[in-house]
């Protein structure tokens, strides 16, 4: 096994025991795909920053592409059935995603879809948490919001019942991508 | 949200709830298992012993303890680079009014909050509710609270103490339609729904921080729910709100914290939401409020200045016994748990911590699963000699610390109660109707009428079966008080087993009481006197053993502190420090006698009691089952929860008997459930609680002390 190999399966079991579901997808196009087949015959919202760097996906999306409102960015995306964002690193050691947005409308896109899905290029996975604090250390001042995000949102606070889904999405898809 | 009510009402109304008490049980149950789990994943993934992670945050943390007007520099700078406004708060009053004002400014009348304890501290809901601003908690926990009236009961889990159909029943009169009492993702949902309103609509939206990093200006939250996420980045304006404590040097520090955190909270590798924010985002405004409250003072006494380590995970009360009979309404002030009891007293005053500290048994659970390894056993207890000098002894526990003090009296008061109680003498336990209170649910000893000292058998001569390391030296048998006038059994037995190992046996009679009552109820003064006298007639012994490890801790640890500003006694302490032994540690160290030279053929199945304080401050582990399988061959049955302290407390018991009973429900259920006849512990104290336990409750089990155990099985005996 190649360490990168070695990597990606630490990344998935940590990732399924958060209760996320890992893909690996070629292209931007088969993000698409996956994205469609999730919402049904709903829209797929994209983050603004997403969609302006990668023309393809918002392409391979046609008319169901959602882009959240620059004036009301939470409302426009509120409750969307399906959320794409890109992550700049994929922690192997916990199985989480780093999102960093320095755009609200981003945020709106990762946080108020039922279900997201979290794109990170295969060269971007990371071993440890350390690699993260590195990658957060060295861009100081780049990006007013980062989160490490691990699986989907839950609550324990009514008699420790795990609960999946609670102000974030109730599913999580990570992509590693290429 | 109110302030918290009276300590004695809260107490009582923690006692009267059986659920409470029942769900914690369960809680810790499936907390330890999961956070151990966690423990050793995480040593796998970093290659390093648990200890290690910790003690090297706590060095990390330390370090900006140690250099916070620097740390906070750094930090200002930086987060004002990044376009951040930093207010520093000397006091509560400071804080609060900066916010209210900043949402005066801004027009706010609602804003929301991610769940704070450092507001709560603060009590800023109530604040702004004066200023006419509305403060809506978005943790669903938190929100719950605040739509009851009610209080967070646990640092993490803050509605811990509340049951399903009680939050059916708060939901259903808030959103006005029925709830389904075992529907908990119905709940959720609504509540998702309701919340998100405020979300969008808020003006201000209000965070604490678990980490403030100076290398980069940003400040660290971690939720599960995305509630805290979701109010630093909706409203216009993000607030966040963090005690000084909080501060990280870099991104690497807060890492290793963030490893730690969860891990130690809700047993978790790590939250859902690991969030950074640094600066505002474009076209919007952040506010960081730095908060002292005190805790420049906390980092200015050596004793307490390791409190400030505090991550806020709330593992210190997942492991306390007396929290899990209480909770932390009662175990706590608006801090909950251990950590509660210590810095209660500088947020709230010494008066706020009267009330819980009272209820710490002094087990030790708490410091072994504190991830940045916070001497909370002797931080509470020095709580308790402030208490002790500020608010005052209360009565009950000043009249047991005078009953110790003198050995006359206190070995003529046993003989006089014995008298007295001779007409109610039933075997071993004695059944008097006007100790109701202690002794429907804890049978009283038999009394004997001859202590110890008196009997012959302790100072005659006894063969050795075997030679061992402590052949041939001399030791002083220090019988401790209790044993002496109320367990002679247990004084008789060690002498046999030393003289059994070879050893000359010496027994000074000027010997009393180490002084631990007083130490544990946080007497200074008689304490002092006490450890010096002991230390008196401890003077010259090759070795000291005492069958009582809470008096060997309280020489070997409790000493040096009592007396730091006593330079001589100190090193007399010091030197007394090397010699001192408990029985077990002398049977399992220099008087280890052979596998098999005992008696064999008791086929009764035995369990050990782990006195909790063996396990907590000295690190036994299976020392005890090893010794007793090995010098008897008897059939040691597994315990569960051997180390989970049996309740006794030493004075706690007598303050708080309903507390102390809780506790010993819960030993005395793990007993039944290992189907053992013999229940041995090395602590003579628990012993007669056990026991007396054990008889109330009718159990068919002879509680024993090891040493009678033991020595029951010498040739001759």
């Amino acid at each position: 096994m190649t360490t990168g190999t070695v990597l990606l399966d630490e990344l998935r079991t940590r990732a399924l025991a958060a209760q996320s579901v890992v893909h690996e997808l070629p292209t931007w196009a088969d993000v698409a795909a996956l994205a469609l087949a999730l919402a049904g015959d709903e829209a797929v919202a994209v983050t603004p920053t997403l969609a302006a760097a990668h023309p393809e996906l918002a392409a391979a999306l046609g008319a169901r592409l959602l882009l959240p409102d620059p004036a009301s960015p939470f409302e426009s995306v509120a409750d969307a059935a399906v959320g794409i964002a890109e992550g700049v690193l994929a922690v192997a050691e916990s199985g989480s995603v780093l999102l960093a947005h320095d755009a609200r409308a981003d945020r709106a896109v990762s946080m108020f879809s039922r279900i997201g899905i979290q794109v990170v290029s295969r060269d971007r996975v990371v071993p440890s948490l350390g690699d993260a604090a590195a990658w957060l250390e060295a861009n100081e001042g780049a990006v007013s919001l980062a989160t490490l995000v691990t699986g989907p949102s839950r609550t324990a606070d009514i008699e420790r019942s795990l609960t999946i889904g609670v102000q974030g999405p109730s599913d999580l898809h990570l992509v590693v991508l290429g | 949200m109110s302030v918290p009510k009276p300590f004695s009402e809260r107490y009582e109304a923690a006692l009267a709830n059986d659920a409470l008490s029942e769900s914690l049980l369960s809680f810790q149950r499936s907390w330890r298992d999961t956070r151990d789990a966690q423990i050793l994943d995480l040593e796998s993934i970093s290659g390093l012993k648990a200890e290690a992670l910790s003690s090297g945050l706590a060095a990390m943390k330390d370090g900006v303890i140690a250099d916070l007007p620097a740390t906070i520099a750094r930090f200002r700078a930086a987060a004002e680079a990044a376009g951040a406004i930093v207010f520093e708060a000397t006091t509560a009053e400071q804080a609060n009014e900066y916010i209210a004002q900043l949402c005066r400014d801004r027009g706010v009348r609602t804003v929301v909050k991610g769940k704070s304890m450092v507001t709560e501290e603060l009590f800023l809901n109530e604040h702004l509710e004066r200023a006419g601003i509305k403060a809506i908690e978005t943790d669903l926990g938190e929100w719950l609270l605040q739509l009851d009236d009610d209080r967070p009961s646990h640092v993490v889990m803050p509605a811990i103490h509340r049951r399903r159909q009680e939050v059916a029943r708060i939901l259903e009169r808030e959103l006005g339609v029925p709830f389904d009492d075992d529907d908990i993702p119905a709940m959720v949902r609504s509540a998702r729904t309701a919340l998100r309103e405020h979300f969008l609509s808020a003006g201000v939206g209000i965070t604490g921080a678990n980490a403030l990093i100076a290398s980069t200006g940003s400040t660290l939250l971690v939720t599960n729910e995305g509630n805290g996420e979701l109010s630093a980045s909706l409203p216009p304006v993000h607030v966040v709100v963090a005690g000084i404590e909080k501060l990280v040097p870099t991104m690497a520090d807060a890492m290793k914290q963030v490893r730690l955190l969860a891990r130690s909270a809700t047993a978790q590798s790590i939250t859902t939401y690991t969030s950074f924010f640094t600066g505002p985002t474009p076209g919007h405004e952040m506010h960081i409020v730095l908060v002292d409250n005190g805790r420049r003072a906390m980092a200015a006494e050596d004793w307490s200045s390791a409190a400030l380590r505090c991550v806020k995970c709330g593992a210190c009360a997942n492991v306390c016994p007396a929290y899990q009979v209480v909770g932390g309404h009662a175990f706590g002030h608006v801090y909950t748990g251990p950590i509660g009891l210590v810095n209660t007293a500088f947020h709230h005053g010494i008066e706020a911590a009267a009330g819980p500290q009272s209820l710490c048994l002094s087990c030790g659970a708490c410091e072994t699963v504190c991830p940045v390894e916070i001497p909370l056993p002797q931080q509470i207890l020095q709580v308790r000699r402030r208490v002790a000098e500020e608010v005052g002894i209360p009565r009950k526990r000043r009249l047991a610390m005078r009953a110790f003090a003198s050995r006359r009296l206190f070995g003529l008061g046993v003989r006089l109660a014995a008298i007295a109680a001779l007409p109610f003498r039933r075997g071993r336990f004695t059944k008097a109707p006007f100790t109701a209170r202690f002794t429907t649910w804890r049978s009283a000893p038999a009394l004997p009428l001859r202590p110890a000292r008196a009997h012959g058998a302790l100072h005659a001569s006894r063969a050795a079966i075997a030679r061992t390391e402590a052949t041939g030296r001399r030791v002083t048998l220090f019988m401790q008080c209790v044993s002496d006038r109320v367990a002679p059994e247990v004084v008789l037995a060690t002498a046999d087993l030393l003289r059994a190992a070879g050893c000359e046996v010496d027994i000074p009679e000027a010997q009393h009481c180490c002084g631990l009552p007083a130490i544990d109820s946080g007497d200074d003064a008689n304490a002092r006197r006490m450890a010096r006298q002991t230390l008196e007639v401890l003077a010259g012994a090759d070795d000291v053993v005492t069958p009582a490890p809470s008096c060997a801790i309280a020489m070997l640890h409790d000493y040096e502190r009592l007396f730091e500003d006593e330079p001589v006694w100190q090193e007399r302490a010091r030197r007394l420090s090397g010699r001192v032994y408990d029985l077990t540690g002398y049977l399992v160290g220099p008087a280890r006698l052979p596998d098999g030279v005992l008696a064999r053929g008791d086929t009764r199945p035995v369990a050990i009691d782990r006195f909790c304080q063996g396990a907590n401050v000295l690190g036994r582990g299976d020392t005890l089952e090893t010794l007793v399988r090995g010098l008897t061959g008897a059939n040691v049955v597994p315990l569960d929860e051997a180390e989970v302290c049996c309740g006794f407390g030493g004075s706690t018991s007598l303050l708080a008997p309903d507390l102390s009973r809780g506790v010993l429900e819960r030993k005395l259920d793990n007993v039944r459930a290992s189907g053992a006849r013999v229940l041995l512990t090395d602590n003579p104290g628990c012993l007669l609680h056990l026991g007396g336990g054990a008889d109330a409750a009718d159990m068919d089990v002879t509680v024993m002390h090891v040493a009678e155990y033991l020595a029951a099985r010498l040739p001759g005996r």
